[in-house]
């Protein structure tokens, strides 16, 4: 019986690995080198891939900005309406794409919500490269402040308070003991909600529009493509792929790496106070 | 286990068959996106899916199941029956593009070449779809196409988010065809573009050969062909082409 029982649960791992790695194997199978070679010296993945990285990176520093000091609060502080106020974050996790296109274009949009003041000011929002921002920012940002909650609260609250107990302000208690202790947690919600941020596609295509070397990114210009060539569709997709994966690698070290480092700062400060 | 196994394979087994076999009767079409407000009323029982005709060929080559393919473009409906995939198409529609603009016309827009001027915000369709490639044919002819194609904020897959955007006011102005204007009429207003640079646009209608309803397709085809039919195109604003 207990052999039966692993017998089901590897085949259940064999099953799941070959369903979702076989799609992407037939990508890189579909497409030679060649095609893949020229792809990526095509001015539509070129233009697109600046649209992507432009936008993903002022989308998601702006999520890290505003996002780790609200996780720390949320894990930290408990309060009246806490639970609302998660759910709250949490909500794009559960909107399709497009509703949340649909929902940014009533806030933002010229004749909408705050779009008229806007307006007024001589913000346009809708079709321009902010709205892509927008909509990278409100679809990735529950992903990060999820993951960055749970590292929080991971961290040992007698650290922190014997930390505020020995003198230190919460703000270097915050970014002396609280951060690189969640570092590796962090590292890891940052780098899901920068890959969720990349694949955005239909907030996008509703909220922004779809223009070449302006609101066009690497998923819009995959969809354009697979319109007009389904092999040029094919060879961007697997170069998103590559793009994608070489992004998860840096995050996934990253953590390590600030880790070494904030050790490495931590002992001369402990030996020089001994 | 072996009643999951056996359950799982029967859940997959019922989402792959074709929609058609599991509904009993009614056959599946494939209409360009303008054609989403008349089609259900010449025949409400088909299932449609509507969606820019270029997307819907490729579907048809990759094999969906679906029973008859109109498009808004004589293009891809030859095509697929030079390679044997749909029945001879048929020429059921015309239509003619106009502009359209916000009914507030933010950037007071009279006329094709008032498209020219620095500021405006224009959206047009993907070249690959046939209201992009219309469009820029009309262009071409006027011979303003550089002047205009600099103020586009965005090129649309299809027909239908052209007309969201401007009928939401994101768009200062958009091409379409005269039939998709005529349905957002109370949020636009409508630019008509000189007569003699209008492109010929013809919608065509075809059988797909794999289906396993030929009568019931071939019915349909005859149905928008009819009398009744081409009086509803013609109340949707859809010009006619002579009867055969």
């Amino acid at each position: 019986m207990r052999h039966a029982g692993a017998a089901a649960a590897g085949l259940a791992l064999i099953v799941a690995v070959l369903f979702l790695a076989l799609p992407v194997a037939a990508l890189f199978l579909r497409v030679s080198p060649g095609e893949l070679l020229h792809a990526a010296r095509s001015g539509v993945f070129r233009d697109a891939l600046f649209v992507s990285v432009k936008t993903s990176a002022i989308a998601h520093a702006a999520v890290l900005v505003f996002g780790t000091p609200a996780a720390y609060l949320l894990a930290r502080r408990r309060f009246r309406g806490r639970g609302l106020v998660l759910s709250l974050l949490e909500l794009p996790l559960v909107l399709p794409p497009a509703v949340a296109g649909v929902a940014l274009l009533a806030t933002f949009g010229r004749y909408q919500l705050l779009g008229g003041t806007l307006n007024a000011l001589g913000i346009r929002i809708g079709l321009t490269q902010a709205a892509v921002v927008l909509a990278v920012a409100f679809v990735e940002s529950p992903f990060y402040v999820r993951g960055a909650v749970a590292a929080f609260e991971a961290v040992d609250a007698t650290l922190l308070d014997a930390a505020r107990t020995l003198g230190a302000s919460p703000a270097r208690v915050f970014a002396r003991v609280a951060l690189p202790l969640a570092a590796g947690g962090l590292g890891a919600a940052s780098a899901l909600a920068l890959a969720r941020g990349l694949g955005e596609f239909g907030a996008t295509i509703v909220f922004a529009g779809s223009l070449r070397g302006v609101t066009q990114t690497l998923p819009l210009a995959i969809y354009a493509e697979f319109e007009q060539d389904f092999e040029v569709a094919l060879a961007i997709g697997a170069l998103f792929v590559v793009v994608g994966v070489a992004i998860l690698l840096l995050l996934k070290l990253l953590p390590a790496w600030t880790r070494s480092l904030s050790t490495f700062a931590f002992r001369p400060a402990a030996s020089t106070s001994s | 286990m072996r009643a999951l196994a056996v359950g799982a394979a029967a859940l997959v087994a019922a989402l792959a068959l074709p929609p058609a076999t599991s509904a009993g009767g009614g056959i599946t079409v494939f209409a360009a996106a303008s054609l989403t407000g008349v089609f259900p009323k010449i025949a409400p029982v088909p299932r449609y899916s509507f969606a820019g005709s270029d997307q819907l060929a490729f579907q048809i080559r990759q094999g969906a199941p679906v029973d008859v393919y109109a498009a808004a473009s004589p293009k891809y409906p030859e095509l697929l029956y030079r390679d044997g995939l749909v029945r001879k198409p048929a020429v059921f529609a015309t239509n003619r593009l106009v502009i359209v603009v916000p009914r507030s016309n933010p950037a007071r827009i009279g006329s094709v070449y008032d498209l020219r001027r620095s500021g405006v915000k224009l959206v047009v369709g993907d070249p690959a779809v046939p209201i992009g490639s219309y469009t820029r044919q009309i262009l071409d002819t006027l011979g303003i196409t550089s002047d205009v194609l600099k103020n586009v904020v965005s090129q649309e897959t299809d027909v239908k988010g052209i007309v969201a955007k401007v009928a939401l006011g994101e768009a200062d102005a958009g091409f379409v065809y005269v039939t998709d204007a005529k349905a957002v009429a109370t949020k636009t207003k409508t630019i008509e573009l000189p007569a003699w640079a209008q492109p010929p646009v013809r919608y065509e209608i075809a059988v797909v050969s794999s289906t396993k309803r030929a009568k019931a397709a071939r019915a349909f085809v005859a149905r928008v062909l009819s009398k009744r039919g081409r009086a509803l195109l013609a109340a949707a604003g859809f010009g006619l082409p002579k009867r055969r």
